[in-house]
């Protein structure tokens, strides 16, 4: 099939292996908007009158949700602010931080920059230099961002944080913690959280059932300014391998990704029904957010290196 | 046949074969194509695109580890 199978026009720029769909530039940017917002729908993502925190790095993902967001928004609908996050990552991040701004400019869209160095005391290079290797950087990343994402949520009153999270990152997670016999943690992924606190902002993926290669389709065809660069320290984390492993699979077998997730939403309410989630969390004695024991993990880092 | 490649920041020359598609050239150059979009004379096309005689080709890396 040489032309849209929509539309009829010759010049197209997908052909998907999954569904031997074949789209052209307009039709698919109207593929991916229609699905998200279906998605938004169907999971209740969002509701009329949500105030929505973006956690937008500047990146393809994040970019992509907030121009499909921010739909909602122009037909008022949704309340949007984003929020980024400089990890302090010299060489990497600071080209992110300016598209993510600009980004937010053209839609109009409020936007706050917080930093590690300002919340924490430390950048993550520092935590690196002082980490002696026992933890990989994305262990740091990942408790940090969400703890700071939250805390700000709160400031800002959000109902909601969106993150850009790809079909590719929910079937890696899906995969890691099976793997790793985190069953705790796998029960736990969705399009939604189901936060078992209220101090906690509930956070949404609206593009959970879109794979990686369309969200980066679908910034180049809409002419989306994104910061297209690797993180110098995602090399060799176990994300890594699983996301490599994943991705040689769909060679052959391009509906793998999609197969996994859906199979997992198949298994995950007999699950969950065997594992119980921790509810009515304490409070972490150093910073007051919510936590499951005296410290939240994030307060843990901290307390081992003396800051804050 | 003579092409122009851009790859990032990157203007090169290459030499490809008559009846050489977007797949082989990325093939030859060893770049998964499961990572990149590309463009023809600043079109965005599929990977069955034949390519031409002094056709520029835009590889544009849009999937990175992590």
């Amino acid at each position: 099939m040489n032309s849209c199978t929509k539309c009829g026009n010759t010049h197209i720029i997908i052909r998907r292996k999954q569904s031997g769909q074949s789209l052209c530039k307009e039709c698919f940017l109207a593929s991916i908007n229609e699905k998200v917002l279906k998605n938004i729908r169907k999971y209740k993502l969002i509701e009329k009158g949500d105030k929505v925190l973006m956690a937008l790095s500047g990146g393809k993902d994040s970019v992509v949700a907030l121009n499909i967001l921010n739909s909602l928004k122009e037909r008022n609908i949704i309340d949007l602010t984003a929020l980024t996050i400089d990890e302090g990552i010299k060489g990497y991040r600071e080209e992110g931080i300016k598209i993510a701004a600009k980004n937010a400019q053209k839609l109009g869209v409020d936007h706050k920059i917080v930093s590690f160095k300002d919340y924490l005391g430390l950048n993550l290079d520092d935590m690196m230099a002082k980490n002696d290797q026992i933890r990989h950087a994305c262990t740091y990343c990942g408790v940090f961002r969400r703890w700071i994402l939250n805390r700000e949520a709160q400031e800002e009153e959000a109902t909601k944080i969106a993150t850009g999270h790809n079909l590719d990152d929910e079937t890696q997670s899906i995969i890691m913690n099976y793997l790793e016999g985190n069953i705790n943690n796998l029960v736990r992924i969705g399009p939604k959280t189901e936060a078992p606190d209220k101090r906690f902002t509930v956070k949404i993926k609206p593009l959970r059932e879109i794979p990686e290669k369309e969200v980066g389709l679908y910034a180049v065809a809409a002419g989306l300014k994104v910061h297209l660069s690797g993180c110098p320290y995602a090399g060799e984390s176990f994300r890594w391998e699983i996301g490599s492993f994943i991705k040689e699979l769909s060679i052959n077998h391009p509906t793998i990704m999609y197969s996994t997730l859906k199979g997992f939403e198949k298994i995950k309410t007999a699950l969950k029904k065997e594992i119980t989630i921790k509810g009515n969390l304490g409070v972490c004695k150093r910073c007051g957010e919510p936590a499951a024991d005296d410290l939240c993990k994030a307060c843990t880092f901290l307390k081992d290196w003396d800051v804050k | 046949m003579k092409i122009k490649v851009i790859i990032g920041e990157e203007n090169l020359d290459q030499k490809i074969p008559e009846g050489c598609t977007v797949k082989d050239l990325l093939k030859k150059m060893e770049i998964p194509s499961e990572t990149v979009v590309v463009k023809k004379n600043e079109f965005i096309i599929v990977e069955e695109e034949l390519i031409q005689e002094g056709d520029t080709i835009e590889i544009i890396k849009v999937i990175y580890g992590g």
